[in-house]
């Protein structure tokens, strides 16, 4: 049976002619290219590392992971903290400052972890204008710091957590307004205290997504090489710097980041496992949304304040900083190179993201053309790079680049040398990889609204299916495709680890010249190019703030 | 010529063993419309789809024009076969303009010739006047009829319809029918449709056939299908019938209404067969008349007949429930009714 089952199988490829098929094909090659970084770094996993990586492991590793371990399960705790509790205030209570809250909460995502990270170490410093007010009106004096050292684990826990705690808040609050009102009702209605609702029926249903929201934030966590470089905590991430740069030595930095997607892929099971229970909990055609129930004046007290701590702290004080900032840098900082940089920055984004579309344009659409198992095996493996930390994509591809440098001066001669790495072409092919799946999950969604007669349609009609995507799908999806692109563009804009390993030589980018100024006790220089990151990262911000109005005033 | 050819064509989905279609055959000739009839899930709109190119048969042949298009070795793909397809939800493109729809597969023409065809296709699709306008600025109608146009401005060699009636409202779809057969006669397209309701299939098909859980149960003229339905399934999908057990005599068959007499009777004598007569085969007479007698049980009025249903009583006492139209004014005095069949009515059934 199975053997009969194996046999018509094939035949049914056979009939589709998989590999002939230009577009399979296509996906096929795009999969291997992405997948191509992954598969160096496991392959060189058992390669000796000679006396480094016994010094590293020795005297490092150690550090390593229970940095790591400590960072990931503070980051989980506290965005835990910060993510539901406002999820939870924002979908089942009216007060006055709920509609605002509820897309303010979501701001600090334009604000990359490591410039909120060096902002808050510049405002609690001594020189800052915060200490002084202390210290001159209230007569505070805590030493270096105000109030405590942030320049630690500790410090470094609260900053990824206040950068990355919007990822809980969305998927959880996506979850809660989703939810029919009458589970909720009706453990009311067994007399439960609304406190006993929250912990015994809201918060066990929501698990999945609080899970989903917390391995993002995780993965950002572990993708993180800026905040715990600034803050001196030496992480898999900064190690893997430390062995390629510091030590000179690839094998170590490979076995680290062979090490680091050991932790991606617990996350990624642990995400997986706790998605299957999601089916069960979808609620059925009796949907009915929550009633929101009105706080009175000492209820809306608190459930403002809870919502303002992660918003103030995540998002506004760091951005009024960083605009003080540069008020007063501005006209040393900006000059004919600054505009260079920017340019630099612009172009490099734009044309990751141009890339980006064009390929998961590719995909999406092999996908929806012939859906077969394969095809959507490859999809999968052409969207990972999201799970990959950008230090572990860059040396991959690094690895692969040296070697086939190395192979074509040997295969050709020595003077024909085409050097690949530390081009923009290296740099692009990265951001590829890492960003595939936000652009094609944009595409993808878009794609899925469109209905599939309307290609067939046009196939009926003696289109070629390169027509078909060209005049029917490409001006229907024009909205996912600039939104695809934007996304894209804005993740290159504020990338740091990957930009720092595979950028050509002397060449920079908004991200790196700020981060290279805070790393030089040049605070307030950093600011304005942060600035223009934050400001460029507002606007998908401000377009999903629109979305979602939209789809409240539908319901 | 057989302008269409499905020979043991088979679909299995992956993943699934059940077969969708199995060892399904058809044959049209050039200008016959056909239709595909069924209940949701029995595999016609697979079929449609396999001729389209939009799904690969897992057996079978496929020919158009005798040129094989689909089997064990070749595929050809949709674009390059020439089939025109109307879509249950139209699937026009919603950025271009009713023209512009009308003419995305007239590409390999000259712009005189792509202008005279798209003009006259509007002209036989009565959409003169809404050339400049958007899908979304078109009735349900509207738009049926420019997928129609559109389909059908390549000329090409068959045209499908999926479900073509059931997203317009029943007081429309009468005149759509019309329009539609005059179209397709018109231009002497070769057209196949797909439906549930057959009342479609006697509005405009030439050809049906009958299908169920992916096999096709009888191929004929919606007339004959009608008249001598194969099995009880299908007399019942066509229709209102009344399906009994008799019993084969000499003269005919004993049913539980009385003797029916036949002139041919092509059944072995005291055999026990399932029979089936339609309700305007069962004919009303005046009280007393006849030898056929049931009770009414219950009365509907339905404008151009009234239908009774009623219970006739065998030998043994055994009481069997059947249809009958009488007229639109009969009046019944008592709640007896006296019928008699029609001659040779009574349609023997495989099963």
């Amino acid at each position: 049976m199975t053997q009969k089952k194996f046999l018509s199988n094939i035949s049914s490829l056979k009939n589709k002619l998989l590999l002939t098929n230009p577009w399979i094909s296509s996906t096929l090659i795009i999969a291997s290219l992405i997948s191509l970084p992954l598969i160096i770094i496991f392959l060189n996993i058992a390669n000796d590392g000679g006396d480094t990586w016994q010094h590293i492991v020795k005297n490092l590793l150690p550090t390593y992971v229970t940095n790591t371990i400590i960072l990931m399960l503070g980051v989980a705790l506290l965005t835990f903290i910060f993510g539901v509790s406002t999820a939870w205030i924002t979908s089942v209570y009216d007060f006055p400052g709920r509609k605002f809250f509820s897309w303010a909460l979501i701001l600090p995502i334009a604000l990359p972890a490591y410039i909120s990270g060096f902002t808050w170490a510049g405002i609690l410093d001594y020189a800052s204008p915060v200490y002084i007010f202390f210290r001159t009106y209230l007569g505070v004096e805590t030493g270096q710091f105000l109030f405590f050292n942030i320049l630690s684990l500790p410090g470094a826990i609260i900053i990824l957590s206040l950068a990355f705690y919007p990822y809980v808040f969305l998927i959880t609050r996506a979850w809660f307004t989703r939810q029919s009102s009458s589970v909720l009702e009706a453990a009311a209605s067994l007399g439960r205290q609304p406190g006993s609702v929250f912990f015994k029926v809201a918060l066990p249903l929501a698990r999945p997504a609080i899970v989903a929201g917390i391995s993002l934030a995780l993965m950002e966590v572990l993708n993180d090489y800026g905040v715990a470089r600034y803050y001196g905590v030496d992480t898999f991430t900064t190690g893997v710097f430390t062995a390629w740069f510091s030590f000179s030595n690839p094998a170590s930095a490979l076995k680290l980041s062979a090490y680091l997607m050991v932790f991606v892929l617990i996350l990624i099971a642990t995400e997986r496992f706790q998605r299957r229970k999601l089916r069960f909990d979808i609620t059925g055609s009796s949907y009915r949304p929550l009633a929101r129930k009105r706080l009175n004046k000492k209820q809306t007290l608190i459930a403002t304040l809870i919502c303002a701590i992660p918003f103030l702290l995540g998002f506004l004080f760091p951005a009024l900083m960083l605009l003080y900032w540069s008020y007063f840098t501005f006209s040393i900082v900006v000059d004919a190179r600054f505009w260079e940089l920017l340019g630099n920055s612009f172009l490099l984004a734009f044309l990751a993201s141009v890339a980006v579309v064009i390929l998961a344009m590719i995909i999406a659409y092999t996908t929806r053309s012939f859906p077969e198992k394969t095809v959507r095996f490859m999809a999968k493996v052409a969207t990972l790079g999201y799970a990959l930390p950008g230090a572990v994509v860059a040396i991959g591809i690094l690895i692969s680049f040296l070697w086939l440098e190395s192979f074509l001066a040997s295969a050709f001669n020595t003077a024909f040398r085409i050097a690949i790495t530390g081009t923009w072409f290296a740099l692009i092919y990265a951001y590829v990889v890492r960003f595939m799946a936000v652009g094609y999950n944009s595409i993808e969604s878009g794609m899925q609204r469109i209905s599939k007669s309307v290609d067939e349609a046009s196939l009926s009609l003696g289109a070629s299916r390169m027509k078909t995507l060209l005049k029917i799908n490409t001006p229907l999806l024009s909205g996912s495709l600039i939104s695809a692109a934007l996304l894209v563009f804005i993740d290159v804009l504020k990338e740091l680890p990957l930009t720092l390993i595979l950028r050509p030589f002397n060449f920079d980018t908004l991200a790196i010249r700020a981060f290279e100024f805070a790393s030089d006790e040049r605070v307030a220089e950093a600011a304005p190019s942060s600035l223009i990151i934050v400001l460029v990262g507002l606007v998908p911000v401000l377009l999903l703030n629109k979305i979602m109005g939209t789809t409240e005033k539908q319901n | 010529m057989n302008i269409l050819e499905l020979r043991n064509i088979g679909k299995q989905f992956p993943g699934s063993t059940d077969w969708a279609v199995k060892d399904f055959n058809l044959t049209i000739e050039k200008g016959e419309i056909t239709a595909l009839l069924g209940e949701s899930g029995c595999g016609k709109t697979t079929v449609l789809r396999m001729i389209a190119g939009f799904e690969t048969p897992t057996s079978g042949c496929i020919y158009l024009n005798g040129e094989c298009v689909s089997d064990d070795k070749t595929f050809i793909e949709p674009q390059h076969r020439q089939v025109g397809i109307v879509f249950q939800d139209y699937a026009l493109f919603p950025h271009k303009t009713v023209w512009e729809n009308i003419i995305f597969g007239l590409f390999r023409l000259s712009a005189e010739e792509v202008k005279q065809k798209a003009v006259k296709i509007i002209r036989i699709c009565g959409l003169e006047g809404l050339e400049k306008r958007y899908p979304h600025q078109l009735s349900g109608g509207q738009k049926q009829r420019v997928a129609l146009a559109r389909a059908m401005a390549p000329e090409p060699r068959i045209i499908l319809f999926d479900e073509p009636f059931s997203n317009i409202d029943s007081k429309m779809k009468t005149q759509m029918r019309e329009d539609i057969r005059q179209i397709i006669h018109k231009t002497q397209a070769t057209a196949v449709f797909v439906t549930h309701d057959t009342k479609d299939v006697m509005a405009i098909a030439d050809k049906v056939s009958v299908m169920k859980q992916g096999i096709a149960l009888q191929i004929g003229k919606p007339e004959d299908i009608y008249k001598y339905p194969v099995n009880a399934y299908v007399a019942d999908f066509f229709g209102k019938t009344n399906l009994m057990m008799a019993r084969v005599s000499e003269k005919g068959f004993i049913t539980p209404m009385g003797l029916i007499e036949v002139d041919n009777i092509e059944a072995e004598p005291n055999k026990m067969v399932t029979v089936s007569i339609r309700p305007e085969q069962l004919k009303v007479l005046p009280e007393g008349k006849g030898h056929m007698v049931g009770k009414i049980i219950k009365e509907r009025f339905f404008g151009e007949y009234k239908e009774l249903t009623c219970i006739v009583e065998d030998h043994d006492n055994k009481k069997t429930e059947i249809i009958i139209y009488a007229s639109p004014g009969y009046q019944c005095k008592s709640n007896k009714c006296y019928f008699e069949p029609n001659n040779n009515s009574l349609n023997i059934l495989n099963d």
